[in-house]
């Protein structure tokens, strides 16, 4: 088991670019003049209401949603591609999927 | 209540450190993750304006951004199997072919 | 039937039509060019002096022609550039004299280039009718600008035909040498042109007169914040500058003698008679606008009187005839500036009649000497040619007397007009004009010296060489135009012999009334009151018998000392007793290096210069734009690294900048 070890060749400097961006991002969220937060109400069901909104059964839902149905399928289909897609850059030129877990190495 | 700009933050907090892990790691893993982080500093923010407005809207949008999240780590990891086989290594500093 | 002006535009339409066929045919067709294109050139060459005959005519029944024939550009509120006629007393004078010498050479040419079998005749004939049609195009212009073209064009035909056996080196660079010195003149002459067309608006002859006396009064456009006086002059002077290089006067009269390299009738009708005439004929057309500008008229004769004397000294110590007759030609045209320039514009113009005709035949009859001695020109390599050239000798003899001016020979009475003219203007308080006369007066010595001195040399005394021995006799191709010039020089001065109108009182200044032409801006009598009304030209009352008398007496004292000392069967060379002084005649006072040294010394290490700034700087301008563009180009290329992180930075640092400025505007912090 390797132990772990810092990563010693990290180039800091443009990393001190995520830090302005840090920093632009904070004293524009610390300025802005936000409303309170209307949080939800206590006996809310809200992963309940999150099905519902997911099938477009806003009616049934106790808190204000939208239907994302349209969005639900795509989503499926979507995963479906990237599963496929994912299979496919594993393989081989010749075809095979090559030995991916390396049933074998300890003969 | 907790104030939004507290969750506004800490999700910038974590895009900020998300960012960084991209600009400055080499191993082609470790920026798939840090990529990841923004992804996931990005659902923060919307479950923060969700909890602002009251509205779920906001919640129902992240889970369809950690579904993508999922599906693009998928493809993710073939490109670094073939960045592996064609460059003996997962250096995301060696390929330097996308230039004049 | 329509008048001979109608006709006019093809006086010089005629020889160009002969060069054109020379050309073409010559280079396409030779075979077919009869005679090489020299009868095309005579035919055409006749067809003008018929023409320009018919219109000396016309114009002396009264009628004259002032008109534009084609505009080059319209100006729009403003002048406008075009080519015309004008056909006055002059201006027919001037075309029948060029195509009557252009029509003798022509013929002459017959025996010189073909009966020689020289190379290349067509071009020859070509260059010929070229020169003949600018020549004539050039005499009967009607504005500067004209004038101006075609003042170019005869000095590319002198270029041209000087440098017929461009083979050699030494008639290639005399034609480039003639070329440029002219042309370093006419390039004031230009500045001159534009000047006036700025001034007046026009550059019309007839027109410049009254402008420039209105302009003398007040209400001229002037430049430089000078007066119109001085404006006016400084134009004159411009123009000056051509007229100095094209009449090689000092200091650019370096080039005539280098000239003589060219075929010997290009010699007679280019730099004898027409070309260099040019210049003079210029001042002469444009005599109302310098008739009111004495300080330029007391340069003109100043320039003329001193290039006469100065020429005629370095003429007496040449050992080759055509030498002679070259500085003899430019102490010549020294004497009608000083005509012109002294206020006596018909002396001037008379002296450029008589000087065509004596002159042209003093180059013929070199010309039939030089091929009967087989191309050699020294003088003291020939002798005793009398006898085999009797028809030559004497034309040659009639010719030489008109130049020295010995009376009843052409050059006495238009020499005599020249320096009476001088000195009655010179003695009524015009200095400059006095010292110019005094000048005129000495060279009338050398010049008898120097041209009876050829004579001897050349026709008298015994052969000094076998050439000169077996000397054969020419085809009457050569001794026609010879001998007709020869009758010329005899009577073409009886033209305006103010002598006698002095002493009997008979009307026979034929010229004088002759340029009493109907149209008053370019009258003489005109030009004698607008000299007359400047202070500087007051007259005084000089007997002409006594000028005629002092010239007279001049001119033989040189006669009698050349034949004293070159008469004889076996001349000695008294020039070598000169010493020093004959070196420094020979070399021509060093002008030929004194320019070489200013185009070597001067104007290159300048050009250099410029050159140098001219690349280093502006060329540096340029290509360090070019530089500059290219380095920024390839530092900004080093941006797109190909590694993906460095991507994500500036996709990140761009946004940054976004926010923070969208952010400082829309007042987010």
């Amino acid at each position: 088991m390797a132990r772990f070890r810092f990563a010693e060749d990290v180039r800091v400097l443009p990393g001190l670019v995520a830090l302005a961006l840090f920093v632009v991002m904070a004293a524009a969220f610390l300025g802005a003049n936000l409303p309170d937060p209307a949080g939800f109400p206590a006996d809310a069901t809200l992963i309940a209401d999150i099905g519902y909104s997911l099938f477009d059964f806003t009616d049934e839902s106790g808190v204000p949603t939208e239907g994302f149905l349209a969005a639900f399928e795509l989503i499926d289909l979507v995963l479906v591609a990237a599963l496929v897609g994912a299979i496919l850059l594993a393989k081989r030129e010749d075809g095979s999927i090559g030995n991916p877990l390396n049933w074998g190495d300890d003969e | 209540m907790i104030p939004t700009e507290y969750f506004l933050l800490l999700s910038a907090g974590i895009f900020c450190i998300g960012l960084f892990g991209v600009l400055t790691r080499r191993n082609a893993l470790v920026f798939l993750m840090s990529v990841e982080l923004m992804l996931n500093a990005a659902n923060l923010n919307f479950i923060a304006f969700s909890h602002m407005h009251g509205n779920l809207v906001g919640q129902t949008f992240s889970l369809f951004a950690m579904a993508l999240a999922a599906a693009e780590v998928a493809v993710g990891i073939g490109i670094v199997l073939a960045l592996y086989r064609n460059f003996k290594g997962v250096d995301v500093t060696i390929p330097t072919s996308m230039r004049w | 039937m329509a008048g001979a002006l109608d006709y006019a535009a093809a006086i010089p339409a005629l020889p160009l039509a002969g060069f054109l066929v020379a050309l073409l045919v010559g280079h396409y067709a030779p075979r077919v060019l009869p005679r090489d294109g020299a009868i095309p050139g005579i035919l055409a060459t006749a067809g003008s002096l018929a023409l320009s005959v018919w219109v000396f005519f016309t114009v002396s029944g009264g009628e004259t022609l002032n008109e534009e024939l084609y505009t080059w550009v319209a100006g729009e509120g403003t002048f406008s550039l075009h080519f015309g006629l004008l056909i006055d007393p002059l201006s027919a004078m001037m075309a029948v004299l060029v195509s009557l010498i252009a029509l003798l050479v022509h013929v002459f040419s017959l025996g010189y280039m073909n009966d020689e079998n020289e190379p290349g005749r067509p071009r020859y004939y070509a260059g010929l009718g070229l020169f003949t049609a600018s020549m004539l195009a050039f005499a009967l212009a009607d504005n500067l600008l004209m004038s101006f073209v075609f003042f170019e064009l005869v000095g590319f035909c002198s270029w041209w035909l000087i440098g017929h056996w461009y083979t050699r080196p030494g008639p290639a660079s005399a034609a480039k040498k003639a070329f440029l010195v002219t042309r370093f003149g006419d390039y004031f002459l230009l500045l001159g042109l534009v000047g006036i067309l700025g001034t007046f608006g026009t550059a019309t002859f007839t027109e410049l007169p009254e402008l420039v006396t209105a302009g003398l009064d007040g209400g001229a456009t002037t430049y430089f914040g000078l007066s119109a006086q001085n404006w006016f002059a400084v134009l004159g002077l411009l123009i000056l500058g051509g007229v100095i290089g094209k009449s090689a006067q000092f200091p650019l009269h370096t080039w005539l003698p280098d000239a003589m390299e060219g075929p010997t009738p290009v010699s007679a009708l280019i730099h004898a008679a027409t070309m260099v005439a040019a210049g003079v004929y210029l001042v002469a057309r444009m005599y109302g606008f310098y008739a009111q500008l004495p300080t330029v008229l007391a340069i003109i004769a100043l320039v003329g009187g001193f290039t006469a004397l100065f020429a005629a000294t370095m003429a007496l110590v040449k050992r080759e005839i055509k030498q002679v007759l070259a500085y003899s030609t430019i102490s010549q045209y020294g004497y009608m500036m000083l005509g012109l320039g002294a206020g006596g514009y018909v002396a001037g113009v008379f002296h450029l009649l008589t000087h065509a005709v004596f002159k042209a035949l003093l180059f013929l009859g070199a010309g039939i000497v030089i091929v009967a001695m087989h191309h050699d020109e020294d003088m003291w390599n020939m002798g005793g040619l009398k006898d085999k050239l009797p028809v030559t000798y004497w034309a040659f003899l009639a010719g030489s007397l008109a130049l020295a001016g010995i009376a009843p020979f052409a050059g006495f009475w238009s020499k005599d007009a020249v320096l009476h003219e001088a000195l009655v203007y010179g003695l009524g308080g015009n200095t400059a004009v006095l010292v110019a006369a005094v000048f005129g007066l000495v060279a009338v010595f050398f010049t008898g010296f120097y041209t009876i001195r050829m004579v001897l040399l050349t026709f008298h005394g015994e052969p000094r060489s076998s050439e000169a021995e077996s000397a054969h006799g020419v085809g009457w191709n050569m001794k026609l135009p010879v001998a007709v010039l020869g009758v010329g020089a005899a009577v073409v001065g009886f033209v305006n012999p103010g002598l006698i109108h002095e002493l009997t009182g008979a009307s026979v200044t034929f010229l004088d009334s002759w340029l009493q032409g109907p149209i008053e801006t370019t009258a003489a009598h005109h030009y004698h009151e607008l000299v007359a009304a400047n202070a500087a030209y007051t007259a005084t009352e000089v007997s002409s018998v006594l000028t005629a008398g002092v010239s007279l007496a001049l001119a033989l004292a040189g006669v009698l000392l050349a034949w004293l000392l070159y008469r004889g069967p076996e001349p000695a060379e008294h020039t070598e007793k000169l010493g020093s002084v004959k070196t420094l005649l020979y070399n021509n006072y060093y002008q030929d290096e004194f320019q070489d040294w200013l185009a070597t010394g001067v104007a290159l290490p300048v050009s250099k210069g410029a050159s140098k700034f001219d690349q280093g700087i502006v060329d540096g301008v340029v290509d360090g734009v070019s530089s500059v563009t290219l380095f920024s180009g390839a530092q900004t290329r080093r941006l797109q690294t190909g590694q993906v992180s460095n991507y994500v930075m500036l996709l990140a640092l761009g946004l940054v900048v976004i926010l923070a400025v969208v952010g400082f505007l829309g007042g987010w912090f």
